[in-house]
């Protein structure tokens, strides 16, 4: 029998489709759509602002779910989930004390340093407040090394509004002096109790005090969200590189072979899924 | 290295051999045409003549059609047992033509980089080539030499070019030195001589040619987003996505659960080809499809072949010319005519 040696070139992880199990600790029912789900993890995953970890449930499938919390050095990861699927159906029907898949983190997130020294802008789509939760908190929780740090957070009703408390707590921490400012925003009332605006997230953005030059942008929401928002910080005047997407792909492995989150000729997963805009903005498949 | 001078006869009696102690592939008939990589068993034809591309390509042997990456056990749900499925069985893929050794390595490259893919790689390493020349071209599909995969030779750890009745056979690897163990083959006295004397006798020109130099498509592709060419190609495409499945380059995979039927607590998780062609390759969470036009989806598999994919390995083409998709394509899209109509249209305009 002729066995080749195995070729010591090749260096791989035999583990790296094996998900790890964590213990789910919390689950809050958020919105009718969407639940907050706090897991324990084996270890601490240590990742960055903006990064992913693939979820899965054993026979029924895995899915990228974006980080919503800042980094920690402890075992625990904060999730948002909208149920929109299979696996997300049965991650809903799941009570504290059971067990999900996890593995990861993945992708490329956000940088820290890049905000450092300047006045910071977060724009927020619906389920977009989830992964950038995981940048405002750092953010928020040393103010002074940023300038001033303004949340745009838009949602269809006052029912679809994630983090509320959360959010509302963000909005006192302000003291104020004018550093810290929140906007809360939703399309349609729908007839219910609401303490913010309503319009569109571009709407506060076209009014807002701000010097573009030192401004740093991030940026996520739904697809037809970028195109809005991106056109109005141009009539702003923000340099390109100074904006930060976040934007949402297809995935089925997280380490870039599976080709479903191909932009052009990068990929989400590991490229992305945060992208400096003036980096891809000529790639006509990023913001369709 | 060294080379030998073998009678083809001689050579299959060889692989003939090789296949009684070890899973040898070599492509033979199935049905009434078509040629597949087959393990040669007792009784297999073996013959290097009469050769026309595989259906599918020998490198998807190390990349299944249906993967399973790992089984789990979970009798106490919050404690579940889980295994990779590592396949560390050698094997020879023989009569491996040069369009599919370099599709081979394009494989290599795209699941080395990174996050090595830990299923490919552990088969690659117990796989062993062994490659033979083309001095025909297959048919009229096919454009390897315009692709730039005629000549390849690297990664065959044995390398077979005919030379009359019979076939020089170089040893490239190691690997290759173990194959030929104990065998008392003729020494080539003059390697170069007898290269020489095969490659007068190749076709010239070599299968279909692009109008312009591989070389200036990329750069030629990248300019074309809005190309009436596109649209005019795909057509009559049905989306069906044969073409992902019979290339020798498309590594594109979906993943999915199942559970056994009578044992709900076990099951496992497996990967299986996809391919961009198919509509809701692009679709996310939500029903947001980022490529729900025919043509845009046939923009990117061409784009991936010669411009994106070929950019970021800085390889030539990750289009081999093997012709399997335009062969095989139900509607007859063809993509060296996207390609060639592309470089066309190219010419014309300033």
């Amino acid at each position: 029998m002729i066995t080749p040696g195995i070729d010591t070139n090749a260096t791989f992880d035999k583990k790296l489709y094996l998900p790890r199990m964590a213990r789910i600790l919390e689950i809050k029912t958020m919105t009718a759509r969407e639940k907050y789900f706090k897991v324990e993890l084996p270890q601490p995953l240590g990742h960055r602002p903006g990064q992913f970890v693939m979820l899965s449930q054993l026979g029924i499938g895995e899915a990228p779910i974006s980080i919503s919390c800042g980094p920690r050095t402890d075992t625990i990861l904060e999730m948002v989930i909208r149920n929109v699927g299979t696996l997300t159906q049965v991650l809903h029907g799941l009570q504290p004390g059971r067990k999900v898949g996890v593995r990861g983190p993945f992708g490329s997130g956000f940088n820290l340093a890049d905000f450092r020294g300047r006045d910071v802008l977060f724009v927020a789509g619906g389920l977009g407040l989830a992964p950038l939760r995981s940048l405002i908190q750092p953010i928020l929780a040393q103010p002074e090394l940023y300038g001033s740090i303004t949340l745009i957070s838009g949602c269809r009703t006052p029912a679809d509004e994630l983090y509320r408390e959360e959010v509302q707590t963000w909005s006192r921490l302000d003291n104020g002096q004018g550093k810290i400012r929140i906007i809360r925003l939703v399309d349609d009332t729908a007839h219910l109790t609401w303490d913010g605006e309503v319009g569109l997230v571009t709407e506060p953005l076209a009014d807002l005090k701000m010097q573009p030059d030192n401004t740093v942008v991030a940026l996520c929401g739904p697809p037809v969200m970028y195109k809005f928002v991106i056109m109005e910080l141009n009539a702003r005047g923000v340099p390109h590189n100074q904006i930060f997407v976040d934007l949402e792909r297809r995935m089925k492995c997280g380490v870039g072979k599976c080709g479903h989150c191909q932009i052009n000729h990068v990929t989400c997963c590991q490229e992305g899924p945060v992208f400096r805009f003036d980096l891809i903005e000529n790639l006509p498949e990023a913001f369709r | 290295m060294n080379a030998f001078l073998v009678r083809k006869e001689a050579v299959s009696a060889w692989i003939r051999r090789l296949a009684q102690k070890n899973t040898v592939y070599f492509p033979q008939r199935a049905g009434h045409s078509a040629l597949r990589f087959k393990p040669v068993q007792e009784g297999s034809e073996v013959q290097f003549e009469r050769y026309h591309p595989t259906l599918v390509p020998p490198g998807k042997k190390l990349a299944p059609a249906n993967e399973v990456l790992f089984h789990y056990r979970q009798e106490r749900p919050d404690d579940p047992e889980m295994e990779p499925a590592m396949d560390e069985s050698p094997r020879i893929l023989a009569g491996v033509r040069p369009c599919d050794l370099k599709g081979i390595h394009l494989m290599d490259r795209a699941n080395h980089e990174g996050h090595g893919d830990p299923h490919y790689l552990l088969r690659r390493a117990h796989t062993t080539l062994i490659a033979h020349d083309c001095l025909q071209p297959c048919d009229d599909a096919c454009f390897c030499d315009a692709a730039g995969s005629l000549h390849w030779r690297q990664n065959a750890d044995v390398f077979l070019t005919p030379v009359a009745d019979d076939l020089l056979l170089e040893i490239q690897s190691d690997r290759g030195k173990a194959l030929v163990q104990g065998e008392n083959f003729p020494v080539c006295p003059d390697v170069a001589a007898y290269k020489a004397r095969a490659e007068k006798m190749r076709t010239k020109p070599f299968g279909r040619q692009f109008v312009t130099a591989l070389t200036n498509l990329p750069g030629i592709i990248a300019k074309q987003w809005q190309s009436p060419v596109w649209e005019q190609h795909v057509e009559r495409c049905f989306s069906c996505g044969t073409c992902n499945l019979v290339c020798p380059t498309c590594y594109c995979f979906d993943v999915h659960d199942d559970f056994e039927i009578t044992n709900v607590h076990a099951g496992q998780r497996t990967r299986t080809w996809d391919g961009c062609m198919l509509p809701g390759f692009a679709e996310v969470a939500g029903g947001h499809n980022f490529r729900p036009q025919p043509a845009a989806r046939q923009r990117h598999r061409v784009k991936r072949k010669f411009e994106y994919l070929t950019r970021h390995f800085a390889e030539t083409s990750f289009c081999t010319g093997c012709g399997r998709c335009g062969r095989q394509c139900t509607a007859n899209i063809d993509i060296f005519n996207i390609v060639n109509d592309l470089a066309k249209n190219a010419e014309v305009r300033p």
